[in-house]
C-alpha cells in the first residue's frame, strides 16, 4: 500500500462517517439562506478534518498536499457524493491561491485565517461590457493619498450577496494595451458605496449578482501586486483550481449515470432501444471526460502540461454535460417539464432535468466560454493564427 | 504507457515514416514480420516480447496513423488465440505464425460457420465473413457460431475464398465458405466454454485494436487538415485564420484527445479486471474511437474542399478506413446497447 492508498482509505472512512445523510433531500426546494447555513456547517467540518485546503502550501492548516494527494481527496469526495463547496469556492481557490502567489505576508496573515473560519469571497472581474474580452474592463480606480477611489460596475459575481470580500479588477491607466492598466484590489464588501443586486436567473434562482461601486474607498495596502500590473495577478486567480474541479465533476458525472437509468425505469422506458443506445454512447463519453481530466492532472504532476490542455478538458466536459442533461430531458418527457423544487449545492446532475439543463450553461459560458476555449485550443495547441486585431464595417470601406 | 511501449511506438513511427501514407500490403507486411511486431504481446515463456495489449495497441495506433495495408490485426488475433489456447504445439505454432506463415481471421462478428461432429470429427459448414487477406493466408482462425475455435488450412477442398472488395482499399476482405469441411484434431484450439471465453477475449483484443487504429487515424488526419488550412490562402489570408474553421478544428482536437485518453485509461484498467469487465472497456473504447474517427474524417474532407474529393489526395483513404472501422466487430450502436446494460442493471 503506498501513501495515496493510505490517504484514500482515511478520507473514505471519514466521509462515510461525516457526509450529512439525506443532504440531497434536505437541500431540495429550500431557499438560499438555508443552503448557506448548510454549506457553512459542511465547510467547517471539512476544515476541522483538514480536507478543505489540501492545495494550500505546507505550514497552513490542511495544506502541503501533493497534487496526487489532492486528486485522491477530490475523487473520494465525488465518490461519497458529498455536497460541493460552492459558497466558499472563490475564497478557498481564487482568493487563497492569489494571495499565496502575490500577496504580502501581512495580506496573507490578515485574510487566510478568516477564510478558514468561513469568510466568503466573491469575484469582481466581469463587467457588462467586459466578458470574454475581460481586458476591456472600465471600473476606474484613482489613487488619492493612501486610498483608491473606485467607481464602476461588476457583474456575474457568484454569491456576492453573501460575500464579505471581493477580488476586484480595476482600471488605473488608459494608455497602452488594455492589459497594461489593470490594478488588482481587495474590497471589503461592507465599504460605503458598495451596492449588491442579485440577478434573477432562468432557474428563478439568484446565485449571481451585480456589484455597483460609487466612490468606494479601498486602502492602498489592499492592492495585490503593483499598480497597473494586476493583469498578471488575475491570471493566477483564473488558473487557481486548474483541473482539480473537473476531476471531481467528471467523476460525479460518472457516478450520476444511474440517475438516467432510474429515470428510464420511472418513466416506463427501460426497454426503449433508442434511449438505451444513447445511454451507452453517453457512458463512454463520460468515461472519456474522466480519462481526460485524470490524464491532464497526471501531466501537470509530471510537468508535461501542454498549452491548451486545460481548455480541452473544460470544453469536452461542458459538451458532455450538455449531452447528459439533454438525454435526461428526452427520458423525462413531459414529466420533466413540470415545475419542481430543485436541489442546491449539488453536482450538475440532479434528475430535475429542466433545471439541470439550464444550469449546464454554467459550464459552457462561465470561466471562459466554449468559444474562448476553442480559440485557445486552435491558437495555442494547433498553432492556427489569430484573427487580425482591427476590423472595419464593410460599408465604411 | 511503459517505457518499453513508448520506445516501441517511436521506433514504429520511424519505420512507418519510411513507407509513407497508405503503404500497400505487399510493401508493408514484410516489414511488420521483420520487425517482430507479431511477437509483441506473446508471453516471454513462448519466446515473445511479453509487452501485452498496450504495446500492441501502440502499433495499431501507428499503423492507423499511416493507414497501412498490412493485415496486422487478423494475424495478431491468430497468434493471440494460439498463445491463450492449451494446444500442445503452441510454441511451434507461434514460431511459424510470427514468421513465414501468415495466418488470418475474421474481423467481424461473433457469428461464423456452424460445427457438427460426425464419427468423432469436427465438420464446418457456413460462412466466415470479413476475413482479411484470406487469399494470402497459410492458416485461418475460425470461431464457429457454436463454441469451437479452430486454426485451419484454408487451401483445401470444400473451402471457397471469395473476394469482397470494400471501398476501403487498405483492407482486403473475403468471405470464406465452408461446405461440410472435416477439421483435423490438431487444428482445434478450444471447444465449449473454453472456446467461448477465448473468442470473447479475442473480440476484446480486436475492439481495442480498432480503437487504437481509429485514434491513430483521427489524430494524423486532423494534423494534416490543420496543416492544410495553414497553407491554403483565400481572401488574402490563410484559411486557418477563420474562426469558423478554427472552432471546428478545436472541437475535433478535443474529441480526438478524449478518444486517446479513453483508450489509454481503459487499456490500463483492463489489465486489472475480469474478462467480462475488460470486454465492456474494449467496447467503450471501440465505439467511442470509431465514432470520433468517423467525425474527424467527415469534417476533414469538408475542410479540404475540392482537393479532398480527389483520389490523389489522402483524405479519402482515411475516410474510407474510418467508415469500415465503424462496421468491423459490430456496429457502434450494438456496442452502445451492450454498454448500457451495465448501467441499467446497476440502477
Amino acid at each position: 500500500m503506498n501513501d495515496t492508498d493510505t490517504l484514500r482509505t482515511e478520507v473514505r472512512t471519514w466521509l462515510k462517517k461525516n457526509v450529512p445523510s439525506g443532504w440531497r433531500a434536505a437541500m431540495t426546494g429550500v431557499d438560499q439562506d438555508k443552503f448557506v447555513l448548510a454549506q457553512r456547517a459542511w465547510f467547517s467540518k471539512l476544515v476541522a478534518a483538514g480536507y478543505a485546503t489540501p492545495h494550500w502550501p505546507e505550514g497552513w492548516p490542511g495544506g502541503g498536499r501533493s497534487l496526487a494527494e489532492q486528486k485522491v481527496i477530490f475523487e473520494e469526495i465525488a465518490r461519497a457524493d458529498a455536497p460541493r463547496l460552492i459558497l466558499v469556492f472563490i475564497s478557498l481557490y481564487h482568493a487563497a491561491c492569489t494571495l499565496f502567489e502575490w500577496g504580502t505576508p501581512e495580506q496573507r496573515d490578515t485574510y487566510l485565517p478568516s477564510i478558514l473560519k468561513g469568510e466568503i469571497w466573491c469575484q469582481g472581474f466581469s463587467e457588462p461590457n467586459a466578458g470574454s474580452d475581460l481586458a476591456s474592463l472600465r471600473t476606474r480606480a484613482e489613487l488619492r493619498g493612501d486610498r483608491y477611489v473606485v467607481n464602476g460596475q461588476k457583474i456575474w459575481s457568484t454569491m456576492a450577496q453573501y460575500a464579505d470580500r471581493c477580488l476586484l479588477l480595476t482600471r488605473t491607466a488608459k494608455d497602452g494595451p488594455p492589459q497594461a492598466g489593470v490594478t488588482y484590489l481587495l474590497l471589503d464588501m461592507r465599504s460605503k458605496g458598495v451596492t449588491v443586486r442579485p440577478i434573477s436567473q432562468i432557474t428563478g434562482d439568484d446565485e449571481f449578482c451585480e456589484i455597483f461601486l460609487d466612490d468606494v474607498e479601498i486602502p492602498v495596502e489592499n492592492r495585490v501586486g503593483k499598480e497597473n500590473e494586476g493583469w498578471a495577478v488575475a491570471q493566477s486567480t483564473l488558473a487557481s483550481e486548474r483541473g482539480l474541479t473537473l476531476v471531481e465533476l467528471s467523476q460525479r458525472m460518472r457516478y450520476a449515470l444511474p440517475l438516467l437509468a432510474q429515470a428510464m425505469r420511472n418513466n416506463g422506458r427501460i426497454e426503449d432501444a433508442t434511449l438505451r443506445t444513447q445511454l451507452g454512447a453517453l457512458a463512454s463519453k463520460v468515461n472519456a471526460v474522466c480519462a481526460l481530466a485524470d490524464r491532464y492532472l497526471l501531466r501537470r504532476i509530471s510537468g508535461e502540461e501542454r498549452p491548451g490542455d486545460a481548455s480541452i478538458v473544460k470544453l469536452y466536459y461542458a459538451q458532455t454535460l450538455r449531452e447528459f442533461v439533454s438525454l435526461g430531458l428526452s427520458i423525462g418527457g413531459l414529466q420533466g417539464q413540470y415545475h419542481a423544487g430543485f436541489m442546491r449545492g449539488s453536482p450538475q446532475e440532479t434528475g430535475n432535468w429542466t433545471v439541470d439543463f439550464m444550469n449546464s450553461y454554467n459550464w459552457s459560458i462561465a470561466g471562459g466560454s466554449n468559444e474562448v476555449q476553442r480559440n485557445i485550443i486552435a491558437e495555442r495547441m494547433l498553432g492556427m493564427p489569430r484573427e487580425p486585431k482591427t476590423w472595419q464595417v464593410a460599408s465604411e470601406r | 504507457m511503459s517505457i518499453e511501449t513508448a520506445e516501441l511506438q517511436v521506433s514504429a513511427q520511424q519505420a512507418l515514416r519510411g513507407l509513407g501514407i497508405a503503404a500497400t500490403e505487399e510493401k508493408s507486411w514484410p516489414m511488420v514480420v521483420e520487425l517482430g511486431w507479431l511477437l509483441v504481446s506473446v508471453p516471454e515463456e513462448l519466446d515473445g516480447l511479453g509487452q501485452g495489449l498496450q504495446a500492441a495497441c501502440a502499433l495499431y495506433r501507428e499503423l492507423g496513423a499511416s493507414v497501412v495495408g498490412a493485415p496486422y490485426l487478423p494475424a495478431m488475433l491468430a497468434v493471440e488465440a494460439v498463445c491463450r489456447s492449451d494446444h500442445p504445439a503452441r510454441a511451434e505454432w507461434i514460431g511459424r505464425l510470427a514468421g513465414a506463415d501468415f495466418a488470418t481471421a475474421s474481423l467481424f462478428g461473433p457469428d461464423g460457420p456452424t460445427a457438427r461432429t460426425l464419427s468423432g470429427k469436427l465438420r464446418l459448414a457456413g460462412v466466415a465473413s470479413a476475413v482479411a487477406s484470406a487469399d494470402k493466408a497459410a492458416h485461418m482462425l475460425v470461431a464457429t457460431a457454436d463454441a469451437s475455435l479452430v486454426l485451419l488450412v484454408p487451401r483445401q477442398n470444400g473451402i471457397e475464398i471469395v473476394s469482397r472488395p470494400t471501398w476501403d482499399e487498405t483492407r482486403r476482405l473475403f468471405d470464406v465458405h465452408f461446405a461440410d469441411v472435416e477439421i483435423a484434431d490438431e487444428w482445434i484450439l478450444a471447444r465449449g466454454p473454453a472456446a467461448n471465453a477465448l473468442v470473447r477475449t479475442l473480440a476484446t483484443h480486436r475492439d481495442f485494436a480498432l480503437a487504437a487504429d481509429s485514434v491513430g487515424g483521427a489524430s494524423a488526419l486532423l494534423e494534416l487538415t490543420v496543416e492544410y488550412l495553414k497553407t491554403r490562402r483565400q481572401f488574402a489570408r490563410p484559411l486557418a485564420m477563420f474562426q469558423a474553421l478554427k472552432h471546428r478544428c478545436a472541437d475535433l482536437k478535443a474529441l480526438t484527445e478524449a478518444a486517446e485518453a479513453l483508450l489509454a485509461e481503459n487499456l490500463e484498467s483492463a489489465k486489472h479486471c475480469s474478462d467480462a469487465e475488460a470486454e465492456v472497456l474494449g467496447k467503450q473504447a471501440k465505439s467511442f474511437a470509431c465514432s470520433a474517427y468517423f467525425r474527424v474524417a467527415e469534417e476533414a474532407l469538408q475542410l479540404h474542399g475540392g482537393i479532398g474529393m480527389t483520389s490523389e489526395h489522402v483524405c479519402h483513404r482515411f475516410l474510407k478506413r474510418a467508415l469500415l472501422n465503424a462496421q468491423l466487430g459490430r456496429q457502434n450502436a450494438s456496442y452502445d446497447l451492450d454498454i448500457a446494460v451495465g448501467i441499467l442493471d446497476g440502477a
